[in-house]
């Protein structure tokens, strides 16, 4: 039988080197995906993924238990984003537009390549949604993000962002209505 | 009911936190059952939904890597990983002489260190560099620098005396 989560934080805080590298393997395909809904860029996703795995890493001493370790690295995952985009000093749009317009589909590769229309639409579209996402206030940022792309729970975000469930579904709530203003157009 | 908007939906105030949460499949039991049924009699929130449905998704950029970037992040991992652990190690061992266990401990041993160096090392140095002789001499030398200063006293006092013995008694001349 495979051992949980919490067998092996209790033993990389033993100093099994290996019980946290298979947490990392557990965890890193969806740890990746919730830095990339926030970076946009697939090496500063992996860079703040990787962030995230080395301060559990470290501080794995502050691991109480009390909530598993998923949600409580997820909530490092989700500070780590949040100071990221904080710290960066390029716009949100802007990146987001980079990436999309960098980023190599591998539907992409067997289609035939879009009309010089739907490519100008797609980027109109891009910039819009990248610039209504960077809009929002983190904790809307947060709970769209984890709920929308992410597909957790209420009650999990609720933890992850250590707040009432209410609240989290007052911020989705928010962060809803200010995207479907901005994105009418395209519906 | 609400108004009805070409550019966006309005729907009902009162039932649009519930829609979202319909539309992301929270609703459970009874709460569902009634926005199902309102949806069903209400245009605007029945139109509402459907934006909700053709925008959002737009929203989700799904970004699949290739296996071989996969490799290279656990790659990267495990070489960062061990850094953070020779680091950690590191600090450890400095971090452990600042236990507050350590504190008393190290100061005992310096005062015990310090105690023995001065019992041990005062018989070893008052033996070898000052015979026992000397040291007597030592204690006495101060006196004798002052037996000078007392014999010059002494000689003023004598001629003090001298005077008034060769001088007439004051009141009987």
């Amino acid at each position: 039988m495979q051992p949980g989560d919490e067998d092996l934080v209790a033993l990389a805080r033993n100093g099994d080197h290996k019980a946290f590298e298979e947490l990392v393997e557990r965890h890193k395909q969806k740890a990746y995906r919730i830095a990339f809904d926030f970076a946009r860029d697939r090496e500063e996703a992996k860079d703040l993924s990787q962030e995230a795995f080395l301060r559990a890493y470290s501080h794995l001493g502050n691991f109480d238990g009390r909530s598993g370790f998923y949600t409580w690295f997820y909530r490092i995952l989700v500070n780590v984003c949040l100071d990221y985009k904080r710290r960066k000093k390029r716009t949100f749009a802007e990146e987001f537009n980079e990436a999309v317009e960098n980023q190599v589909e591998p539907s992409q590769v067997s289609q035939k390549p879009p009309s010089p229309d739907q490519q100008v639409l797609a980027r109109q579209l891009s910039r819009k949604i990248g610039a209504a996402l960077e809009a929002l206030p983190p904790k809307q940022r947060t709970a769209f993000i984890l709920k929308n792309n992410q597909g957790l729970s209420i009650k999990e975000i609720a933890e992850m962002m250590q707040t009432a469930e209410g609240t989290v579904k007052v911020h989705l709530h928010r962060a809803v209505t200010a995207l479907r203003q901005s994105l009418a157009e395209f519906a | 009911m609400a108004q009805h908007d070409k550019a966006v939906a309005v729907a009902c105030t009162q039932w649009e936190e519930d829609l979202v949460l319909h539309y992301y499949g929270e609703l459970r039991g009874s709460e569902r059952t009634a926005v199902e049924d309102h949806v069903r009699g209400c245009e605007p929130c029945r139109f509402y939904l459907k934006e909700l449905e053709s925008i959002l998704p737009l929203t989700v950029k799904p970004d699949e890597p290739p296996q071989a970037f996969w490799d290279n992040y656990s790659r990267e991992m495990r070489r960062k990983l061990t850094e953070v652990k020779e680091r950690k190690s590191w600090w450890q061992s400095l971090a452990l002489f600042f236990q507050p266990w350590a504190i008393p401990v190290s100061a005992t041993a310096a005062v015990a260190v310090l105690a023995l160096t001065l019992t041990l090392g005062k018989g070893f140095w008052g033996s070898k560099e000052i015979p026992q002789d000397d040291q007597a001499f030592m204690e006495i030398l101060p006196a004798a620098e002052n037996l000078e200063f007392f014999k010059t006293m002494e000689v003023l006092d004598a001629m003090d005396f001298l005077e008034d013995m060769g001088s007439p008694v004051k009141g009987s001349a």
